[in-house]
């Protein structure tokens, strides 16, 4: 069965009898003709067979992967983030931000390939900007640059904002689960002012795999 | 002779309604959308960033042919009816007459727990608004999830509730005629996974999220004008997660 995580600038692909792990491809490489068995994100719909909504899959995949009864697990994507929370066992509270957190893993990766930044080498300010979202966001780095700032700064604490947005987004929890592709990002993971648990990209994926388990 | 045309907004007395239809007056529904204009046109008059059933009301005032309008501006409605009201007063020709609606003999709410597709029984309340008789009492179903809070500016996230979905909060306060009934409009059941809905900017948002809060298995959700993938998405989500729609077959 091919499963597939759409999102918005790379697609995570499955295939369940292949035995190979989940391929990673840029969602403009993908082939027009691809259409997935079960799938989530944005082209679910036009792109599959049948399909989950996000929230869902983020959930479904947090249950398999979470051993704890209670947890907060945030995704952070290209566009847009969403969270879910748990106690006792049972979903409690949910959000899904597509239009205030807009472009928030896109831009970070727009900025790191336009500065040619390593985010692995980049220190975690002490301080961050307050920020909207990715596009506004953009302002207050050429505000710090214009004003002596270096690139580096500007946007680590850019960076560190965004964070932050997601942060408090998700209730402020202790503890957080992290999913996405910025879990890879060192820099994005080291401005939370709180427990980070990076589950990597393909949480979605193991959502949908749950899905098959539960109603296979 | 042509009937009268007589704009309402919120739910006004009986006292009114009774004699409108005795007047045999034709009653149109502000809180509705009735025309096809962009609601930013109504941003003339008020903040853009305001309760979308207002700039409805506001909108639809601005481009119907009235010939007076009914206002509840009491504690069954809210303070920014009150302040509508005086925009309205001062921005058309027309009489804008305030009442403050404190009915208290119930009707009934059996539309609220039959067991009716969502959308049609919000169709059926918000249509019940204009009658002063009491409607025909339907069977009761046994909920499986709840919808608490004022009708929603967009009917279209209704459809994504199933039938047996029971209506609570101010929407059970206008089928039962009694708009400033505050007990009956903080009542939930904690025994159904319920979506505390708030209209954003309206002052019952706060009522929604305190309630939602003391509801065990809750979610409360903010919408504007119209409801975005994301709003569908945590229905969709909150009620496949509470275990409420059916099962999916997978192949």
């Amino acid at each position: 069965m091919l499963l597939a995580d759409f999102g918005t600038s790379y697609c995570k692909i499955l295939d369940t009898e292949s035995g190979q792990p989940p391929r990673i491809v840029a969602t403009r490489d993908l082939e027009p003709e691809f259409c997935a068995d079960l799938a989530t994100g944005h082209n679910a719909g036009r792109r599959s067979r049948q399909s989950i909504n996000e929230l869902t899959a983020l959930a479904w995949g947090g249950e398999s992967l979470i051993n704890e009864p209670d947890f907060v697990l945030l995704d952070c994507g290209s566009r847009d983030i969403k969270f879910i929370r748990y106690v006792d066992n049972r979903i409690i509270d949910m959000g899904w931000n597509a239009e205030c957190g807009a472009s928030m893993g896109f831009t970070i990766e727009l900025l790191g390939k336009y500065y040619d930044l390593d985010f692995n080498t980049i220190p975690v300010p002490d301080s961050g900007f307050s920020i909207t979202c990715g596009v506004l966001g953009m302002s207050n780095i050429f505000d710090a640059v214009v004003s002596g700032s270096t690139e580096i700064e500007a946007v680590a604490k850019f960076v560190r904002g965004i964070a932050m947005n997601g942060y408090r987004f998700a209730g402020s929890p202790e503890k957080l689960y992290l999913s996405g592709g910025l879990c890879d990002n060192p820099l994005f993971v080291g401005c939370f002012p709180c427990a980070v648990v990076r589950l990597g990209r393909f949480v979605l994926l193991e959502g949908l795999e749950e899905c098959i388990r539960r109603n296979g | 002779m042509q009937p009268r045309r007589v704009g309402i907004v919120g739910v006004p007395p009986l006292s009114v309604i009774r004699k409108l239809n005795r007047e045999q007056c034709l009653i149109v529904d502000l809180d509705e959308p009735q025309i096809r204009k962009s609601i930013e046109l109504s941003s003339n008059y008020l903040p853009r960033v305001y309760c979308a059933i207002l700039r409805t009301v506001v909108l639809n005032a601005m481009h119907l042919k009235l010939d007076t309008i009914y206002i509840d501006v009491g504690p069954g409605k809210c303070d920014c009816a009150l302040h509508v009201a005086m925009v309205l007063d001062n921005i058309l020709r027309i009489p804008v007459i305030k009442t403050r609606n404190l009915d208290d003999k119930p009707f009934g709410t059996s539309i609220c727990r039959s067991g009716m597709p969502l959308l049609e029984k919000f169709r059926a309340i918000t249509r019940a608004v204009s009658s002063d008789a009491a409607e025909a009492q339907l069977p009761p179903c046994a909920p499986v999830a709840g919808f608490w809070g004022v009708p929603p500016r967009d009917f279209s996230i209704l459809s994504l509730f199933p039938d047996t979905t029971h209506i609570y909060g101010w929407t059970r306060c206008m089928e039962n005629k009694t708009p400033a009934n505050m007990e009956l409009e903080t009542y939930y059941n904690s025994d159904v996974p319920t979506v505390f809905f708030a209209q954003s900017f309206c002052a019952k948002t706060a009522l929604a999220h305190h309630l939602a809060r003391l509801h065990p298995r809750s979610l409360f959700l903010d919408c504007d004008v119209t409801a975005g993938n994301s709003a569908r998405a945590k229905i969709e989500a909150f009620l496949e997660l509470s275990g409420v729609t059916a099962r999916r077959r997978i192949s």
